[in-house]
């Protein structure tokens, strides 16, 4: 018996370019949807890794909040009156009065100073702040900005 | 053949009915699931990868008058071993090496410890300094857990320790100011919700959320001075080695306003050493406030005050002293056994005869005395606001069993029962022109609410101006009017006044047949500035005039110095000690 041939299917030409085209936006669905899969696991990750930088910078916090309570009890241990007692008495040799006086003073204190005299401008503060070009720092961009013509 | 298709459709319909209805349980349990049930099953999926935490507040601050701290809070940590990661000895002892020096125990102890049960958690060490815990989290040791906490500091150490007290394990105050304001101090706990692996750690994914954020404890501001107390503390040790007391009280007040300076008491605890374990709580007592004695002589202010009050007698009133008073059957004779004859109103308060003041108490009356006792505050609390605080007992005519011996004896201040700070407190009326201030010791509170400030409080007139300043007067002649009184302090006007009674409390609260000698003065006499009284408890007698008038003498130049009280005289004083 003969082989049957059978006639080769003749596809029209617009049912080709129908099928060409419907491979083509099942191709860009694929890449549309793996783009969507890849972003976001991308994100995840991105999510994730923030998420324990985030951890880790809330434990430095922790850390550093801790260290200024120290820092706090330590400034009040010393400034306690037990350490000061101490001190006068071990390493400035102090002890208590055997007599006591009693003057009176009818002359005002003396203004307080927050820095010893040494690190002040002759005058005092005040002359500090008469002095020529003597402003407050700036921050860096407006430094910048003023070398720029028109500000 | 048709027969044999119609055959193979049937068994297809059946197989895709029976795919059909498999799908339709599935869809069915899914919408009941997904939609009818959400949100129970929404719940416990929550609730199994979602945990919380509490977080505790920061702890606020103890502060003194000026501001600086009594008792703050540091960061800590708790360390525990995971004890299943350590039946494996050599993990153990690997790790337990690490460990122990740090919180200095002995590694073996350690392990044997930890290893005793095969589950949970072993507390090590609780409250392991930041820094040390901090290294500790980076080594190398199987089964470590550190839980971060806090822990109490005491800048000042031990000083003022029955006033302030102390937290317990869950950082909740238990004695003291601690336990007082232990709201105010504690703040507001906050939570803290974090997703969790099958096995509850949290996990680090950012889905970690506070939400309530914790709210720091406020700081409590107290009306005592760090300086003053500091010197009343070390004065009061150095008094009960020198005499060989059971212990005592010094409580310094300012006498306008009724602020605490300085409230010590021995014998007491230290914050530095406690040991919650100690089956003595009597020693955590703040007996300032907590015990109460008989006030003894200085009691004859307030009789000599009434009966100036109600115009009966002046300073200078006389009255016969045969050295004994006769009440029904009871004979009451003077504490020396004296005879003094015709004596003034003045002089029984400096020879502080007993038949002197049981002569006023006569003229007074028990309705009136009682009113008056009871007008100048004893047997009821001061509401100073600490804990504990007891009313005293006062025994009036109404109550059974009253005789007028009572009136006889409780006017020389036996038969009744007073605390130390409602005594100072009473007598404080005679340098405050007549006003009774209510004793405070928290000038502020700052607290998460609300800031609040406490100001002086005038709680009635007892007497009259004139007659405050008369009383005070008289007790200035007490002090003045006796050459070499151990009380006087040179270079200011004092005024004083000593007593002496029965019934001395032991360490463990009870109260024996000892003796209380105790002194109240106030400086300087004309404007008073300081008050001060000094209990000192005995197992033999002594006198007050002889064991806490000097206390007075001793520690009045140094707080009316820091007071920047001027001496009377001249521009220049100079004072010997």
């Amino acid at each position: 018996m003969a082989l049957l041939r059978r006639p080769a299917l003749s596809i029209p030409a617009a049912a080709a370019g129908r099928l060409r085209s419907g491979r083509l936006a099942l191709f860009a669905v694929a890449v549309l949807v793996t783009g969507v899969a890849l972003l976001q696991v991308h994100q995840f990750s991105q999510v994730t890794s923030t998420g324990y930088q985030v951890d880790g910078l809330t434990q430095v916090r922790a850390e550093k909040q801790a260290r200024n309570h120290e820092l706090e009890a330590e400034v009040a241990a010393l400034s306690s009156l037990g350490r000061v007692d101490w001190e006068a008495r071990t390493r400035l040799h102090m002890e208590p009065p055997k007599q006591r006086l009693y003057i009176d003073v009818n002359q005002p204190a003396p203004q307080r100073e927050t820095l010893p005299t040494r690190f002040l401008p002759a005058g005092g503060p005040q002359a500090a702040a008469a002095q020529p070009g003597a402003t407050p720092s700036q921050p860096f961009w407006r430094r910048v900005l003023k070398l720029l013509p028109l500000f | 053949m048709l027969r044999q298709r119609g055959r193979m459709y049937a068994r297809l319909l059946i197989v895709a009915a029976l795919f059909a209805a498999a799908g339709g349980a599935i869809t069915a349990r899914v919408v009941y699931v997904q939609l009818v049930n959400s949100a129970h099953y929404k719940a416990a999926a929550q609730n199994e990868h979602f945990g919380q935490q509490e977080i505790r507040a920061p702890r606020g601050a103890i502060l003194d008058r000026n501001g600086y701290p009594l008792a703050t809070t540091v960061d800590a940590y708790d360390v525990y071993i995971n004890r299943p990661d350590w039946q494996n000895v050599a993990d153990a002892e690997r790790a337990a090496a690490v460990i122990a020096p740090v919180i200095g125990q002995p590694a073996v102890g350690l392990v044997r410890e930890a290893r005793k049960e095969a589950k949970g958690l072993y507390l090590a060490y609780a409250g392991l300094d930041f820094d040390k815990g901090a290294a500790l989290r980076n080594a190398d040791a199987p089964g470590l857990r550190l839980v971060q906490t806090t822990k109490r500091f005491y800048p000042e150490g031990d000083l003022a320790s029955t006033l302030l007290g102390f937290v317990g394990r869950d950082h909740a105050g238990l004695t003291g100011i601690e336990a007082d304001y232990d709201r105010e101090l504690g703040g507001v706990p906050g939570t803290i919700y974090f997703e969790r692996d099958s096995i509850g750690n949290q996990i680090a994914i950012g889905s970690e959320r506070i939400g309530q954020k914790p709210k720091q404890g406020g700081d409590i501001r107290l009306t005592i001075d760090r300086y003053i107390q500091r010197l009343v503390e070390g004065e009061l040790e150095a008094q009960i080695a020198k005499t060989g007391a059971l212990g005592g009280t010094i409580i310094v007040i300012e006498p306008k306003t009724g602020a605490v300076l300085a409230m010590a008491s021995r014998p007491g605890f230290k914050l530095s050493q406690l040991n919650l374990n100690d089956a003595n709580v009597a020693l955590f007592r703040n007996r300032a406030v907590t015990d109460v004695y008989e006030p003894g002589s200085v009691f004859k202010t307030l009789t000599a005050g009434m009966a100036i009050d109600l115009g009966l007698v002046t300073p200078g009133t006389t009255y016969n002293d045969t050295g004994a008073a006769y009440i029904g059957n009871a004979t009451i004779r003077n504490w020396d056994y004296s005879v003094n004859g015709t004596t003034t109103v003045t002089q029984v308060l400096q020879r502080s005869l007993n038949t002197g003041a049981v002569w006023m108490s006569g003229l007074v009356g028990p309705e009136k005395f009682y009113q008056y006792v009871r007008a100048f505050g004893i047997g009821t609390t001061t509401a100073s606001g600490l804990g504990g605080e007891a009313d005293g007992l006062v025994r009036s005519k109404n109550d059974p069993n009253w005789t007028p011996v009572d009136l006889a004896t409780n006017s020389f201040g036996q038969g009744i029962a007073a605390t130390p700070l409602q005594v100072i407190a009473a007598i404080s009326a005679f340098a405050n022109e007549g006003k009774l201030m209510r004793p405070y010791i928290v000038q502020e509170v700052d607290a998460p609410a609300a800031k609040r400030s406490f100001s002086p409080v005038v709680v009635r007139q007892v007497v009259k101006e004139e007659t405050a300043h008369a009383v005070a007067d008289m007790m200035n002649q007490v002090v003045e009017g006796i050459p070499g009184h151990l009380a006087a302090v040179p270079g200011y006007h004092v005024a004083g006044k000593t007593g002496t009674t029965t019934g001395a409390t032991l360490a463990d609260g009870t109260v024996h047949d000892g003796n209380v000698a105790s002194f109240v003065g106030f400086a300087p006499a004309g404007d008073p500035q300081m008050m001060m009284l000094v209990k000192l408890d005995f197992r033999e007698d002594r006198l007050g005039g002889q064991v806490s008038a000097p206390v007075f003498h001793d520690l009045a130049p140094s707080i009316l110095a820091y007071l920047g009280v001027r001496p009377n005289g001249p521009q220049l004083v100079t004072t010997g000690n």
